[in-house]
């Protein structure tokens, strides 16, 4: 532990400490623009953060980020020599500085800018030219502006060391190095959003927020991504009435410095044009409070006439902790029933399983994979269902770790990994291939893991159906019996039942070989994990819901924050299913399907607008801050003029939404009206009602960043049931419906910023599938559902994918919602073009 | 025969106090005027020709102006209080011989609403009421700038009050009369102030504390008190204020006048004329006064009032008492 | 003894007529002062008033006078304004309110601008700020209204047809972005690197 002194200052480092680390831990910031501490090892690029070194193994001025901490360093950052030398690096950084600051988007919390005018550097002594570039257009999402420019690297670092993309980099040479792509076109990274943070100076700029604000007139606060299950931390920026822009908020267990683009440039649901902003009865517009009346009489309606279980409440995963504890508190207290918002079935068990398969001895964080030497992705395509995932897995790639993804989908990531293209029924027997062939012959103590090795040879028959498997397996095998520390992130979204008790057992078994193995479960909806807490036995699944409904059984469904019409399958049975109720009442945001067929419609605020908490995947509770007070965007009253002259007094336009838990807490209060207390607070409720939260009873709000999880993991749960593809003889290929990045997430699908970066709806399957039907890469095709249901989209053929497999990426654009079951097989045939008349697909195109 | 007599006093009174109420009205003018014009200013010149309605206006606009009383005045006494400053002042005015009696179809006139034979005591006593005035109003107004205004001027108006009395006493002495009338009689030859300069000064230094004019404005001290003991106070009642003070400058200039210039006396022109003019001698030098010093400090004015005035007014009774004894034999 | 006491007394009598001469002196002082600036006081009487009959006799303003603010125009005739946020958020009274946009040409503008006269306590600070020169401050201070809302100026009142204290500059020429002019056309740029080259 070498120690040094800084300014006077003693501080003791860990040994590898860059001395500009040593300074901020005393509070000295030296000034930097190429340093960052997510960026790895420094490069000495900008020569901004010299200091002088007095005393020491170095002397004289050098700079911080380069040199390691050392014992007996005396390091002055105030020394007159260094503060020089500081001002004309400031200097010479801005000989070819444009001085366009007034137009340039990063004016107000710019690093170059602060820099320059904390040395006092305000008159361009340099008579010369200045050196110009043309910029490049790199997409719907960043303005490139290279004029700007300081060189110190920081962009290509991270595009292409963290992302792992190389379509960005550095070009030419001396002064004249240009950043950018050899040719015009979009960043391919799905995490370019993130060069405006790292950019010191404005060369990146944001463009969906491009000359909307100055950051002094933003209104800032702290919230969350709920885009998928990971729950990243995030600042949303707020400009008269409109979230103008989102930007990543550091977090070391979860998402680092970085966000992905679908969380930063997903939020303009919130601007939707024809966002619901008032109370509808009926089709009536009225106000909020009249609304909740005529709801809770129609529901005492249907309570005297039918009994409180023809009323059921319908608990989302998209909603906060406080809306689905006032909702269940609600259901039980007057005794409804309560239904999944999980809609597949099949989906929600698997969370169910692993919701109760996470212990907090296995769970890790997404910034603990960073120190994984061998990862398994099971059942998940890391890109496409959680994003921030790739940047986590390639953290660990860089420092050695092995990885190995088994999915039927085509899979790609930006770094080497072994990729097992299983089906889903596949998955248990190739489990058992790599245990098998990695412990082979050794003996195993635990009696329990041997019995779980026995099961799953028995179930590995059919291996060896892809003839490159088997020695990829004898690779990953022997990566994991070497590791150390492994870990398995397994998904919940299209892998086979019990995949997530395989992954859990496969880690205690792991465990019990003394390896510190861990898991990680993706869960797609930002609080599947808090939902699936609040079900009970009791809790119907939506597919038993709609059966009670069509047996007139139930006759009133409240639903919060959720939307069947875009996550159930067979439209033409829901909205048949929904006529037959007495009452639909929805309480939500989005201009949604369920919004237009619901009889009672009650707004809510979106989470910029209010505060509550969301459980992410690993069970970590995580708060969020209204940023402000809600209201139609003034962009969308005055339509560009000037704002109103003269403000009424009956509060903001389009201020009516309010936080979903307040509204169901009054609505239930309005319904226990005579003489009855209904509790109101839903953090109370949630603790009185739902066992993991009961030892949080003493706090007066969720805490920030704990773990809900049962401390020790349970025995071996030891499915035994052999996994299959269903029904191996029928016709056609097995239908694995899928989320992908960009287009098929339900609050994206409202968010017009993220529409540029959307690709057209497609279908994925196996060269050697499509060759026999004679589809070709692109080409429009058919899939035949079994009876009329017929869907037509383009065919995109992969050599790196299972075979027997259609992988439909549920796009809201495709209309998938006709083919009435959540899997099964489906023909798939190459839609023929009458020559003359465009295909449907191209009509719609045009 | 009575009748007649009260018409005569009322006629008397009323014509008495038209000319006072005109003149303190135009003194205001006078003093915005003056005061602008020793500032180098031009002053109000905006209403009628040269600003000569300006006294008009600013009476109609008092007088239209909301009555505001504080939440927790003295309701009583706030609304008493200025009427006892104005009356006070106007009260002195029953003493002021204005000229020799007239003759009127055989029925001799005094100019004189009562010739009493204790003038001055009359007029000590009424000069003293005004403290009252000033010290109720501030307290009932139950503000603490009102508070501090009113101990101030309480203080400041008792202590002045012992050298203007004692101003007086060789005046009287020289005299032989308390009676006004026979004051102003005893002058005929000369006006005392030849004799009696030192008294004059104190009288006119006691005068002017009394009348709260500046240097001695400390009781309404704008820049310290906003307004002193008149802070809450506003339309009607505050114009009452504000013309008491303007009358007691009249009176004062009329007293003086009567004391030490001669009064009624004069060559040539008739002898209420002459008074007016030398009565506006010292409201006019209160202005000018007002342009030129600045206030002085609580502390200086109140060793001012103790350690000299009332000294050197003391030795100036025993001097003229001893010259008088010595002349009288 | 005695003379201890003769003395004694003789530096009373002397310390007493010392401060009888301070005394006097004191008193003449104080009576000269008076004198004096009743003198200052009257010669003032008799000098010709300073004052300026205000509606009658308008002064001719300085032209930098601070009063009611305009928008100017570059010489082409375009809006100088590029709604960069800088003078509203120097205005220390937040009296300007502005929202910025692209125009199709790439062009920074606000979209709509407005400055509330009513609040206005016209300090400058927002003209200082300008980068572009488009906010100014002109000597018409003649701006009372009886409605408030009179005085809420929004970007039609503020814009002017000229260039205000200036009438050449013009913010596009100089700084390095392409609205006007292509990269290195602007004032004082060399041609733009070709990054497709090697040669040096």
């Amino acid at each position: 532990m070498p120690l040094l002194t800084i300014d006077n200052m003693d501080i003791e480092v860990p040994r590898g400490t860059k001395v500009i680390d040593a300074a901020e831990q005393l509070g000295i910031m030296i000034p930097r623009f190429c340093y960052h501490k997510a960026l790895g090892p420094a490069v000495g690029a900008c020569r901004l953060c010299a200091v002088k070194f007095m005393e020491g193994p170095v002397k004289g001025i050098q700079m911080s980020c380069m040199v390691e901490a050392a014992d007996g360093m005396k390091v002055s950052t105030t020394d007159p020599e260094a503060v020089d030398f500081r001002r004309h690096v400031i200097e010479w950084l801005m000989m070819n500085h444009p001085h366009d600051c007034p137009v340039c988007d990063e004016g107000g919390h710019c690093l170059l800018q602060d820099e320059t005018v904390s040395s006092a550097h305000s008159l361009r002594r340099f008579p010369g030219l200045k050196r110009t570039y043309r910029n490049q257009d790199i997409g719907p999402f960043l303005r490139h502006e290279m004029n700007r420019c300081i060189h110190c690297y920081r962009c290509v670092r991270y595009y292409q060391e963290i992302t792992g993309y190389r379509d960005l980099g550095a070009m030419q040479l001396a002064s004249r190095v240009y950043f950018g792509r050899f040719e015009e076109g979009p960043l391919e990274s799905p995490f370019s959003g993130n060069l405006i943070e790292l950019c010191p100076t404005g060369v990146f700029t944001d463009k969906p927020s491009r000359f909307r604000a100055r950051r002094w007139d933003l209104q800032r606060a702290e919230t969350l991504c709920i885009h998928c299950s990971m729950g990243c931390n995030i600042i949303a920026n707020v400009r008269y009435r409109e979230v103008i822009r989102i930007e990543p908020r550091y977090n070391s267990e979860i998402n680092g410095y970085f966000i992905c683009d679908r969380g930063r440039y997903g939020f303009s649901y919130v601007n939707h044009e024809s966002r619901p902003r008032m109370a509808q009865v009926d089709g009536q517009n009225l106000t909020t409070a009249e609304a909740l009346r005529k709801t809770a009489a129609r529901i005492s309606d249907v309570a005297q006439g039918e009994g409180p279980s023809a009323i059921a409440a319908l608990l989302s995963p998209r909603s906060s902790l406080e809306t689905l504890a006032s909702l269940s508190h609600l259901a039980k207290s007057r005794k409804w029933k309560t239904v999944s918002g999980i809609f597949d079935p099949g989906r929600r068990s698997r969370i169910r399983s692993a919701v109760q398969h996470l212990h907090s001895d296995t769970a890790i964080s997404m910034q603990d994979l960073k120190n994984r030497d061998f990862i398994l992705v099971l059942g998940a395509d890391p890109l496409n269902d959680a994003p921030m995932l790739v940047l986590a897995l390639r953290q660990a790639w860089r420092s050695g770790a092995k990885i190995a993804v088994m999915d039927p989908r085509p899979i790609f990531l930006t770094f080497d990994f072994d990729h097992l293209p299983a089906t889903p029924g596949e998955m248990r027997a190739c489990m058992g291939a790599i245990l098998d062939s990695a412990f082979e012959g050794e003996k195993v103590a635990d009696e329990k893991g041997a019995a779980f090795l026995d099961s799953l040879e028995s179930s590995s028959g059919n291996e060896g159906a892809h003839a490159e498997m088997p020695h990829r397996i004898d690779a990953i095998a022997e990566a994991l019996k070497k590791s150390q520390r492994p870990a398995i992130v397994c998904g919940t979204d299209m892998a086979a039942e019990g995949t997530g008790t395989l992954a859990a057992d496969t880690v205690r078994f792991l465990r019990s070989r003394n390896q510190e193995a861990a898991l990680l479960y993706l869960m797609n909806y930002p609080n599947a994990f808090g939902q699936t807490l609040l079900e009970d036995s009791d809790t119907l699944t939506f597919e038993a819901c709609l059966e009670e409904i069509e047996e007139g059984r139930i006759k009133a469904l409240l639903i919060a924050e959720a939307d069947p019409f875009f996550h159930y399958p067979d439209r033409p049975r829901l909205e048949k299913a929904l006529e037959k109720l007495d009452l639909l009442a929805l309480f939500d945001y989005l201009p949604s399907g369920t919004a237009e067929k619901a009889d009672h419609f009650l707004p809510t605020s979106t989470l910029f607008e209010s505060s509550g908490s969301y459980v992410n995947h690993e069970g970590r509770i995580q708060r969020f801050h209204p940023v402000y007070e809600g209201g139609t965007p003034m962009l969308q009253i005055n339509d560009g003029d000037h704002p109103p002259r003269v403000y009424d007094t009956d509060g903001v336009p389009g201020g009516d939404p309010r936080p979903a838990d307040r509204l169901i807490a009054e609505l239930g209060q309005v319904l226990s009206g005579d003489g009855e207390v209904f509790s109101d607070d839903p953090w109370k409720n949630l603790t009185a009602d739902i066992a993991p939260f009961f030892k949080y009873r003493h706090l007066d709000a969720p805490p920030e960043n704990v773990r809900i999880l049962p401390d020790e993991s349970s025995v071996f749960e030891g499915n035994r049931e052999p996994q299959s593809d269903g029904d191996a003889e029928a016709e056609g290929l097995q239908i694995i419906y899928t989320e992908w990045i960009f287009g098929t997430e339900e609050l994206a699908a409202f968010s017009k910023t993220l529409r540029p970066a959307e690709k057209e709806p497609f279908v994925c399957l196996h060269s050697d599938d499509a060759a026999p039907l004679g589809i070709g890469q692109n080409d429009p095709v058919r899939i035949d559902f079994g009876g009329d249901c017929v869907l037509e989209s383009r065919a995109k053929l992969f050599d790196r994918m299972a075979r027997g497999v259609l992988v439909i990426p549920r796009h809201y654009r495709l209309d998938w919602k006709i083919s009435g079951r959540f899997g099964g097989r489906a023909r798939i045939e190459r839609l023929r073009e009458t020559p003359g008349s465009p295909s449907p697909l191209e009509r719609e195109e045009q | 025969m009575w009748l007649f007599g009260l018409l005569v006093l009322l006629i008397k009174i009323a014509a008495i106090l038209a000319v006072v109420f005109g003149t303190a009205a135009y003194l205001i003018l006078l003093e915005r005027k003056l005061l602008g014009r020793l500032q180098i200013r031009l002053g109000p010149n905006r209403v009628g020709f040269g600003g000569i309605l300006q006294p008009i206006a600013d009476g109609m606009k008092v007088l239209l102006k909301e009555d505001l009383i504080p939440a927790d005045a003295d309701r009583t006494i706030f609304k008493f209080a200025p009427a006892v400053v104005a009356s006070g002042a106007l009260l002195i005015l029953a003493v002021i011989p204005l000229g020799r009696p007239l003759t009127v179809r055989g029925y001799e006139i005094p100019l004189i609403i009562t010739d009493l034979n204790v003038g001055l005591l009359y007029v000590f006593a009424l000069s003293s009421m005004s403290v009252y005035g000033m010290a109720l109003g501030a307290w009932a107004s139950n503000s603490k700038y009102s508070l501090i205004g009113g101990i101030r001027g309480a203080a400041q108006m008792i202590s002045y009050e012992l050298s203007l009395g004692l101003s007086l006493v060789p005046v009287a002495l020289m005299a032989g009369s308390l009676n006004l009338t026979e004051i102003v009689e005893a002058q005929a030859n000369y006006p005392f102030i030849l004799a009696q300069p030192v008294a004059f000064l104190i009288f006119l230094i006691s005068a002017m504390a009394e009348a709260k004019r500046l240097p001695f404005d400390l009781p309404e001290a704008e820049n310290e008190l906003i307004g002193g003991f008149h802070t809450e106070y506003s339309g009607m009642r505050f114009a009452l204020f504000f013309v008491g003070e303007y009358v007691n400058m009249v009176v004062i200039g009329a007293l003086v006048a009567v004391f030490f210039l001669g009064g009624w006396h004069g060559p040539w022109l008739p002898g209420p004329v002459w008074l007016f003019l030398k009565a506006m001698i010292v409201p006019v030098f209160m202005i000018w006064t007002r342009a030129t010093l600045p206030r002085l400090r609580y502390d200086q004015l109140m060793q001012f009032g103790w350690k000299i005035l009332l000294p050197v007014a003391l030795l100036n009774i025993l001097i003229t008492g001893g010259i008088l004894v010595w002349i009288n034999g | 003894m005695a003379d201890d006491k003769s003395v004694e007394a003789k530096v009373k009598t002397e310390e007493e007529k010392g401060r009888l001469r301070s005394g006097l002196k004191e008193g003449i002082e104080a009576v000269k002062g008076l004198y004096d600036s009743y003198a200052v006081t009257a010669k003032h009487l008799f000098r010709k008033p300073i004052t300026e009959q205000y509606p009658e006799d308008k002064r001719k303003l300085p032209a930098r006078s601070r009063a009611r603010i305009i928008l100017t125009r570059d010489p082409e005739g375009q809006e100088r304004c590029v709604a960069c946020y800088l003078c509203s958020g120097v205005c220390p009274v937040s009296c300007i309110s502005m929202q910025s946009a692209e125009r199709e040409d790439g062009r920074r503008y606000a979209q709509w601008f407005r400055i509330n006269f009513s609040r206005c306590i016209f300090c400058g600070l927002c003209e200082e700020a300008c980068p572009t020169l488009a906010i100014q401050l002109t000597s018409d201070f003649e701006i009372c209204r009886r409605d408030l809302l009179e005085l809420v100026y929004e970007k039609e009142d503020l814009l002017t047809d000229h260039g205000g204290k200036n009438e050449t500059y013009d913010f596009y020429r100089h700084a390095g972005v392409s609205v006007k002019g292509d990269k290195g056309e602007h004032i004082g740029e060399r041609p733009p690197v070709n990054v497709k080259t090697n040669l040096p």
